[in-house]
């Protein structure tokens, strides 16, 4: 039995009847069709034939079709908010030549709320789809994890295992529900109330949107400190007390077994190695789910942000300070969006290797 | 949540209510003290989750 056959015939036995093809689908559906050389089938043949798993011209190829698509559509929407301000400061323009000053005023009026619902319209698909991302990338999580631990028990790391499995699940499913219910919610709200703020003649409500993105913005980085620091301080202790318990088991296997107590012990090397590798491919396959999962919306999102940021800068000239920096604190609020799906898939990617990093020699 | 969403939707009604207001109230004397009304209105507005937040808490 060669090492090649020990793989897979482990890898089919310990992937059996796990939801990894949802995850593929999932990612697929999200990365809209980057991620199909990333099966685990594919990092599979990768690790056993030495070969490259990463097709660069054809992914470059359609990363730029898709940034292209995005930045298309986003500048149509661009298109429509600078003719509308190109409207408005006709408007304000001739509002001497109106005999009341009444009307001009409800005029702009108008006209700005017209600019509210076109970009609260794009923000919110921004938004959805943010939120779709990071229960997604939550439900990966939640698969990928007891596959990973278990394989983690498999090589040796049992104190690893048993401590960080619920650590880790509970972290992943907390911060998803976090993510979800405020942070995320918050970053809407302060584009709402930023958006709201461009009718007034007067600051209202600046500030306060000011401190709900602040707020969120703040929180997302503080939980994700105080998660890593506990995950990483424990994968620490735990490799440092797994290691020596490995160390014991293959010593007193090669010492107090006679004669073929050398010979078990190296079987026993090559099984944890093979179950080593195959915790890896795993890892490797979360990973790239994670990253290509996180990538394209934070692409669309980032793409979205930078429009309105630009849209803000070229109405300035033609209309009141009011709407661009409304507009400007609505690309404000797209970043931050986009900054905490970067910092979610960030945890959990940091979740991941941990456990990669876990009891790697036996 | 749902509270929430109604606290930022009547901040929303309410500000934009006040502004159709400001524009065809007539301009006279009277114009800078109902805008220091309206404002007084809109901060009770924004204000409002406090005061159930207080009533929660008793």
């Amino acid at each position: 039995m060669d090492y090649e056959s020990i793989l897979e015939k482990q890898f089919e036995n310990v992937l059996e009847g796990e939801n990894f093809s949802g995850i593929s689908e999932e990612t697929a559906r999200l990365s809209e069709g980057l991620s199909d050389p990333f099966t685990l089938e594919n990092i599979l043949q990768a690790t056993l034939e030495q070969k490259s798993l990463f097709q660069s011209s054809s992914m470059i190829e359609s990363l730029k079709e898709l940034f292209l698509y995005e930045m298309k559509s986003a500048v149509i929407l661009m298109a429509e908010i600078l003719c509308i301000c190109i409207i408005l400061g006709l408007l304000r323009s001739l509002s001497d030549g109106f005999g009341s000053k009444s009307v001009s005023q409800l005029s702009l009026l108008v006209c700005t709320m017209v600019i509210i619902g076109i970009s609260l319209n794009s923000f919110r698909i921004a938004y959805g789809l943010a939120i779709d991302t990071v229960s997604t990338m939550v439900w990966t999580m939640e698969i990928l994890m007891p596959v990973l631990i278990g394989i983690l028990i498999a090589t040796g790391s049992v104190a690893g295992g048993t401590i960080l499995s619920p650590l880790i699940l509970g972290a992943v499913t907390a911060f998803g529900f976090l993510v979800k219910t405020c942070i995320l919610p918050a970053l809407y709200l302060s584009a709402v109330l930023s958006l709201i703020n461009c009718l007034t003649e007067k600051n209202y409500v600046n500030k306060l949107a000011k401190l709900l993105r602040n707020g969120a913005v703040f929180l997302t980085g503080l939980i994700l400190t105080i998660l890593t620091g506990v995950i990483t301080i424990q994968g620490l202790l735990t490799e440092a007390s797994d290691g020596v318990l490995m160390s014991a088991a293959k010593y007193s296997i090669s010492t107090f077994i006679p004669i073929v107590g050398g010979f078990t012990s190296d079987t026993v090397e090559l099984f944890l190695r093979c179950m080593g590798s195959i915790r890896n491919m795993v890892g490797v396959f979360g990973l790239l789910s994670l990253l290509l999962m996180m990538a394209v919306p934070l692409l669309k999102i980032l793409i979205v942000g930078g429009i309105y940021k630009l849209t803000g800068a070229l109405m300035e000239p033609v209309s009141e300070g009011k709407t661009a920096d409304g507009l400007s604190d609505m690309g404000n609020a797209m970043i931050s969006i986009a900054s905490v799906l970067f910092f979610t898939c960030l945890l959990f990617i940091l979740f991941v290797t941990t456990i990669m990093n876990l009891g790697g020699a036996p | 949540m749902t509270e929430i969403y109604t606290w930022i939707s009547n901040v929303f009604l309410v500000i934009l209510s006040l502004s159709f207001f400001q524009i065809l109230i007539p301009q006279s004397s009277m114009e800078k003290y109902l805008k220091f009304i309206f404002s007084l209105v809109i901060l009770a507005v924004i204000l409002e989750p406090l005061v159930h937040l207080m009533q929660g808490m008793e």
